[in-house]
């Protein structure tokens, strides 16, 4: 019996199992053993074994490191205001009330629509005579070419983000919310806590697991950003808007680096694992903490 | 276990989606770039002159066509023929990927132009098929406001600088030059032919070291600075947008304008010229040269109904079909001017003529990267980062780091 139903869940699994070897181990091992080469895909027959070069060719290169600073600043400068987007909006319809749901589907829907659609239209949005032009101009106030400025590239891409991605954000902390015991509230107005009180001292405490939760996906995503860049602005002005992905990806498709675009792969999701870690640990420490 | 069979079908259901469909045994895999309403006539024919012959076209897009001929390459399933932007031609070439048509072309040579586009040595792999440059395109009716000859468009960079200025000074959103910014690919085409109608250079003859550093790229480089005073910043598509709006009084740009000024702006006045020279007695209408090549590749499997194909393609009236219904383009073939098409077109006829003086950039490996090294110095240069003379050099020290490499 137990043979039996082991063979069955085998089966059962084996479409996604296959799936994953094929989309996911593969590609993962293959990019691993690339980048400790110098493969280029229209001449993969003279690909040679280069060890760590790649590796050390990136963490020397000005490039690469322009596109981290870059990235670095696109998650410092999106997480919090999504994060905080993201509650705000989560609390705001969370208490049943009517025309509720209008309000959640209509902060949701930017997540649904494909992110290439949404810079195309953020680029009309942004062109110099466009609609944000215009507002700021019938309010007289300066309008800045804002994909072309050096200054502003980065922030307009960073400011769609938080806009297009808070709906998402929104309804993981609306389970969160929901996941809340309705008791804990009611004792808490019995005891007199008015609505700081029970938004400090039970909703964000008890939310921690789904913040971390929100922060590690959110900082995964955000690391990995490429079609907003590639749609918009193609990584200008002066580089300021070329992220690590849009860098490798240039790297890998124009210049055919593709043992190089592997090993900048690899580091970026070094650096990935390792803030998912420290966001961990620091949102574990601080519950243990509380307890 | 009937459970266990219904999962093992499901599983043998997804195995055979992912398996790719067979072709069939006579089928020409044709991988371009073109609208099927343009192309499809043609393959037509082709198969009707071929009894037996069947071609598949499958159509790429100037956005994710490079990824996916790579991705092909890399994968061992190349198409039988292929159409390839002059720009991917240097890292192709240098791959070994690109089937040696030699033997195949060798009776054509005379007759098409653009073979610097698919050479190494004296072998050929591909055939040019279709040609692009840049011209400098002028709103008629802005000269005329400005109090301007319409008739006659400007010959030197100083009549372009005072017919900038007048046209700027119409004010109300009007504004004389287009200056592109950096847009990859192409802010080298609006701002080289300035410096090579200088006598400005790129690489040595060797194609082993930067020419870069010049006081004729020096002095271009100033000059289309300069130009910022009398017109708007802006991306080819936001410049050419503000062209058919009529907001524009000149700027260099490519044929794909002819197409859509009819369709999208069909009030406006407008022309085309070549682009202008440093003075009347120095310099060149220069431009840029680029292409549309065929190419089979070493891993395609009918290599020989490639190399048919493609002679079918680059017949003087098959181009010229190709051409005159995309008219972004026009004919590889030498005397395509003369053909009535274009002799009822003088705006056309002005990108041939300008084809006459304009460069073609060489077949260095990393000419890409070249390229970008030149668009990112002269957007430090627009950005007021660095002088003319100092984004000159930093791009010749990075350019002889480049070729230095090999």
């Amino acid at each position: 019996m137990r043979a039996y139903s082991r063979a069955t869940a085998w089966a059962l699994l084996s479409p996604w199992v296959l799936a994953f070897a094929v989309f996911g181990l593969y590609p993962f091992a293959f990019s691993l053993g690339a980048s400790l080469t110098d493969y280029s895909p229209i001449r993969a027959g003279a690909t040679r074994f280069v060890g760590l070069a790649n590796y050390a060719q990136a963490c020397t290169s000005r490039e690469f490191w322009n596109a981290l600073a870059n990235t670095g600043w696109f998650v410092l400068g999106s997480i919090p205001f999504t994060t905080l987007a993201a509650l705000g909006l989560a609390l705001a319809v969370q208490p049943s009330f009517r025309g509720r749901t209008p309000f959640r589907v209509g902060f949701f829907l930017p997540s649904v629509v494909s992110v290439v659609v949404l810079s195309l239209v953020f680029k009309g949005l942004y062109a110099p005579g466009g609609s944000l032009d215009a507002l700021l101009g019938a309010l007289h106030l300066p309008a800045p070419a804002w994909l072309q400025d050096p200054r502003t590239a980065l922030p307009a891409i960073m400011a769609m983000d938080v806009w297009s991605a808070s709906g998402y954000y929104m309804i993981i902390f609306l389970a969160g919310l929901e996941s809340i015991p309705r008791d804990l509230y009611d004792a808490a107005r019995l005891d007199g806590a008015g609505a700081w009180a029970r938004l400090t001292t039970i909703t964000l405490p008890l939310l921690r697991p789904t913040l971390a939760f929100v922060l590690v996906v959110n900082t995964i995503r955000s690391l990995q950003i490429f079609a907003e860049v590639f749609v918009m602005t193609r990584g200008g002005p002066l580089g300021r808007t070329t992220t690590v992905v849009y860098y490798l990806y240039e790297q890998a498709f124009s210049r055919f680096h593709l043992g190089y675009a592997s090993a900048v792969a690899w580091l970026l999701f070094a650096i990935s694992l390792l803030l998912a870690v420290v966001q961990m640990r620091a949102v574990n420490a601080r519950e243990q903490a509380v307890r | 276990m009937k459970r266990v069979a219904l999962a093992v079908l499901a599983a043998l259901a997804f195995v055979a989606a992912c398996t790719p469909a067979k072709k069939k045994p006579d089928e020409i895999v044709f991988w371009e770039f073109w609208p099927a309403d343009v192309i499809t006539p043609l393959v037509r024919q082709f198969e009707a002159e071929n009894p037996g012959k069947h071609v598949r076209i499958e159509q790429l897009t100037w956005d994710n066509g490079r990824d996916k001929i790579t991705a092909a390459v890399a994968a061992g399933q190349p198409p039988d023929l292929c159409e390839l932007g002059s720009t991917y031609m240097p890292r192709f070439l240098a791959s070994g990927a690109l089937s040696d048509w030699s033997a195949g072309v060798a009776d054509l040579r005379d007759s098409l132009r653009g073979w610097e586009l698919c050479k190494v040595g004296d072998a050929i792999y591909g055939m040019p098929w279709v040609l692009g440059t840049r011209a400098l395109f002028y709103n008629k009716t802005l000269f005329a406001k400005a109090h301007l000859d319409s008739t006659k468009p400007p010959e030197t960079w100083d009549e372009l600088y005072a017919a900038c200025a007048r046209i700027q000074q119409l004010g109300h959103g009007v504004h004389g030059y287009g200056v592109s910014l950096n847009d990859r690919q192409k802010l080298f085409k609006k701002f080289m032919p300035f410096a090579w109608g200088n006598g400005g250079e790129i690489l040595s003859a060797g194609l082993d070291s930067s020419r870069f550093d010049s006081p004729q790229n020096v002095e271009a480089l100033e000059f289309y600075l300069k130009l910022r005073k009398v017109g708007m910043l802006g991306l080819q598509d936001a410049l050419d947008q503000e062209f058919k709006e009529g907001r524009l009084g000149l700027q260099i740009s490519g044929a794909w304008l002819l197409k859509q000024i009819p369709k999208e702006a069909p009030g406006l006045r407008y022309g085309v010229a070549l682009v202008p020279k440093p003075a009347m007695d120095r310099g060149e209408h220069a431009s840029f040269a680029g292409g549309e090549v065929l190419v089979s590749f070493t891993g395609s499997k009918r290599k020989e109904d490639a190399l048919r194909l493609a002679r079918f393609l680059v017949r003087p009236a098959n181009a010229l079909a190709l051409a005159s219904s995309a008219q972004s383009v026009q004919p590889a073939n030498v005397g395509a001017d003369t053909a009535a098409f274009y002799r009822e077109r003088p705006d056309q006829q002005v990108m041939i003529r300008q084809f006459a003086t304009a460069r073609f950039t060489p077949n260095h490996v990393e000419w890409d990267a070249i390229e970008q090294v030149i668009e990112e110095e002269v957007e430090q240069a627009l950005y007021d980062r660095k002088s003319a003379r100092r984004a000159v050099a930093d791009a010749s020290a990075r350019i002889d780091e480049l070729v230095g490499k090999k």
